[in-house]
């Protein structure tokens, strides 16, 4: 390891101000990005957070079991159908009985992106003062691997198996994050694992966005068993997507639009996709789309980052 | 109909001229819940917006939700009961269908939430009109179910709902029902209680340990994985609050008496029951029409009477034996169908209690199903086919009242519709 490297480190350490309320071994599949993002946002945000989780690949390790829990957060597991709207009863009540409050509504992308999208797009439109971090594994990986709304072209999933007639999903990914950004809510951002003091700053950023209303954080969290690599390759593939573009690290402030991190060079999507078994039936043609589709996003992106002009907010729902 | 012309109006209580939908919004105003959930649907759209104009005036104070849906109603307002608040929200017919997960996750969270369901028919046909088919889609969720018969009793059973759903000893959810479109949108004098009465009848709940509630920092979980015997621990302590709600009702209606001066019978009402020979089991605003009937049945010698279903879940079984064993014939009226039984569903129900009501004979009797109204006439013709039954004629078990094609569901005909 280089000094420089060593530096980083302790940068990120910094931002850790609080205990790590998990016990120390949980039950997530080896080499999963979800139990370092799990352990990582009460240790930035404080332990005395709110959350909430669905049935999902966090559920076995948030939820716990009768009166057993992995954690001492105060949670609750919510319906995928209704988490956002779950956290909004919470959030509304707190302000009615002036209890200070950090809700954090914690989920999928098949809640996030698919099912509960309505109630995602309902919370933010009222502006309520709660985080939301979806975790984007781009599928159903704790249902056995299915295709949900943000599962990239090309990816093999148990509902869109590669096949003599399959190439995988053949329909682009839903690009979540941007969806948020133009909600003109406070605060929406991207984050993933190989970059974890970015995550710590936005993670500090959405809670003092919260209080003028809401606050969303669309974080890549990779999976091992679900897509194919190698357990210790999580940061790995984290990297190689913020460096090929393929999930670039932005945040919106006011619906301002800015990159965190710029890629000066940025690599092929086939570096990203040789690491990764759902896209190993690809060929070159295949890969063209998925790159245009990238490629398409980021230009999007870029656009709307030289944007002028910032939406204007309601009160604060604090003031 | 109610008010009662022995009804004590307390100073200062008024008397208004107002629709059950509005009944039913004054009723959550005056028990100044915490967070209310607010989404359209006909025929209970009245009530979130007379509550949103309460509220838009200072009227309110409570944290109004404009929601995008009811799924997402019932999702806050089951989160916002957890955090400790009370809570109301109002729906109907698609709308509660809608709420189905949610409205199962808050009987399972012991959620004390109060809501109103305005009776319309479900989705499958499409219906506005009246039916208590919602009410029947959403039965087994574990909510304790209120029906209204008339526009008083709206504004009463919400403020004796929320006494029953956050009494420490049930934390049950409760729904009100009452008839869309009969009740919904009818006027009707109604004696709109002092808001200190209220305050002092629901006070009650001040006096009791403080529920458990989800509070920053608290290390408490809702909504944990029930597995094996945790699961069945909750599940049967929910049963038993259940079966406790039933005495509980009682005690909160005499209570009510007290303060309000308006008694219902608790989980049932019996008219006319003590010498009857004969009963129709009804619920609702068609109890009405059945008391007139019945008052001029009487008048020609006719022994009949009326018992009226007031609690719907948990059933009241053992109340219903003992109003109705001996009786010599039982006519159940429902506005709604048990999709795989001929009869519809509290029939077949209070069939599950035939050997305890000792040989009373039953049938069916389907009506009022989509607006079709239950007229003089047709509980003439109820009370007739069960005197018929009384008196050991042969009847038909199963009478689709206003569809006089109907003989017993078909089983002979084969293919098409």
């Amino acid at each position: 390891m280089t000094e420089k490297k060593k530096g980083k480190l302790t940068k990120v350490l910094d931002y850790l101000k609080h205990d790590d309320p998990f016990s120390k071994g949980v039950s997530f599949c080896p080499g999963c990005s979800l139990e370092l993002l799990l352990r990582f946002i009460p240790q930035v945000l404080g332990n005395d957070i709110v959350i909430t989780g669905t049935p999902s690949c966090s559920a076995p390790v948030l939820l716990g079991q009768n009166n057993q829990s992995w954690h001492t957060l105060s949670y609750f597991g919510t319906l995928m159908t209704g988490a956002a709207a779950n956290a909004t009863g919470l959030v509304r009540y707190y302000k009615k009985a002036g209890i200070k409050n950090t809700v954090v509504c914690f989920n999928g992308d098949g809640t996030a992106a698919d099912i509960g999208f309505g109630n995602l797009s309902g919370a933010a439109e009222r502006n309520e003062p709660f985080i939301y971090i979806c975790y984007d594994n781009e599928g159903y990986m704790n249902t056995g691997i299915q295709k949900s709304g943000t599962t990239p072209f090309g990816a093999s999933t148990t509902t869109t198996p590669f096949g003599s007639a399959s190439k995988g999903k053949n329909l682009r990914r839903m690009n979540l994050g941007l969806k948020m950004a133009m909600s003109k809510i406070p605060y929406a951002a991207t984050a993933t694992l190989s970059d974890l003091d970015d995550l710590a700053k936005k993670l500090l950023k959405a809670k003092e966005a919260k209080k003028r209303g809401f606050a969303f954080l669309h974080v890549f969290a990779p999976c091992p068993t679900g897509w194919g690599y190698a357990t210790e390759n999580t940061i790995e593939v984290c990297r190689r997507a913020v460096k090929t573009n393929y999930f670039p690290l932005w945040e919106a402030v006011n619906g301002k639009i800015r990159m965190t991190k710029t890629v000066k060079k940025p690599q092929p999507v086939s570096t990203y996709t040789e690491l990764i078994k759902k896209f190993a039936h690809l060929n070159e043609a295949d890969l063209k789309i998925l790159q245009d589709d990238i490629d398409y996003e980021y230009c999007m992106l870029g656009g709307l980052s030289v944007l002028e002009g910032e939406c204007q907010l309601p009160v604060s729902s604090e003031d | 109909m109610k008010p009662k012309a022995d009804v004590k109006t307390k100073a200062g209580s008024q008397i208004k001229v107002i629709t059950g939908n509005a009944a039913a919004a004054i009723g959550a105003k005056l028990a100044r819940p915490d967070v209310v959930a607010a989404y359209p649907i006909t025929p209970q759209t009245e009530i979130i917006e007379q509550i949103s104009k309460f509220h838009a005036d200072g009227e309110m104070d409570c944290e109004l939700i404009t929601v995008e849906g009811e799924n997402s109603a019932m999702n806050a307002v089951m989160a916002a009961s957890l955090a400790g608040g009370r809570v109301f929200t109002a729906s109907s017919s698609w709308g509660l269908v809608f709420m189905y997960d949610a409205i199962l996750a808050t009987a399972g969270a012991r959620a004390p939430v109060v809501m109103v369901n305005v009776n319309r028919e479900t989705p499958g046909i499409i219906a506005v009109s009246s039916g208590q088919q919602d009410m029947i889609s959403t039965r087994d969720a574990g909510w304790i179910f209120l029906i209204a018969e008339d526009c008083q009793e709206v504004l009463d059973l919400v403020l004796q709902a929320y006494r029953l759903a956050e009494d420490y000893d049930i934390q049950v959810p409760v729904m009100v029902h009452y008839d869309g479109f009969y009740l919904s949108y009818l006027s009707e004098g109604v004696n709109v209680p002092l808001q200190e009465d209220v305050d002092r009848f629901l006070s009650v709940l001040n006096d009791q340990p403080q529920r458990t509630r989800l509070l920053p920092g608290g290390k408490l979980g809702c909504g944990t994985h029930g597995i094996l015997g945790g699961y069945l621990e909750l599940r049967y302590k929910h049963v038993s609050a259940l079966e406790r709600s039933k005495a509980k009702f009682e005690e909160i209606d005499k209570e009510f008496h007290q303060i309000f001066g308006r008694s219902y019978g608790g989980q049932i009402e019996e008219y006319r029951m003590d010498d009857a020979d004969v009963v129709l089991v009804g619920s609702g605003s068609m109890c009405g029409t059945i008391k007139a009937v019945i008052d001029e049945k009487r008048e020609a010698g006719v022994k009949a009477g009326l018992l009226k279903i007031r609690m719907y879940r948990p059933f009241p079984s053992e109340a219903m034996v003992a109003a109705l064993a001996g009786k010599k014939a039982i006519g159940v009226v429902d506005r709604s169908l048990c999709f795989g039984f001929k009869g519809g569903p509290i029939y077949t129900e209070l069939k599950s209690l035939e050997i305890q009501l000792g040989g009373s004979k039953m049938i069916s009797f389907i009506d009022g199903i989509a607006n079709t109204d239950i007229t003089k006439a047709n509980v003439e013709q109820m009370i007739d086919t069960t005197c018929d039954l009384a008196a050991g004629k042969d009847v038909r078990e199963v009478t689709w009242v206003s569809y006089p094609e109907a003989r017993e569901p078909d089983s002979e005909k084969t293919g098409g519709l």
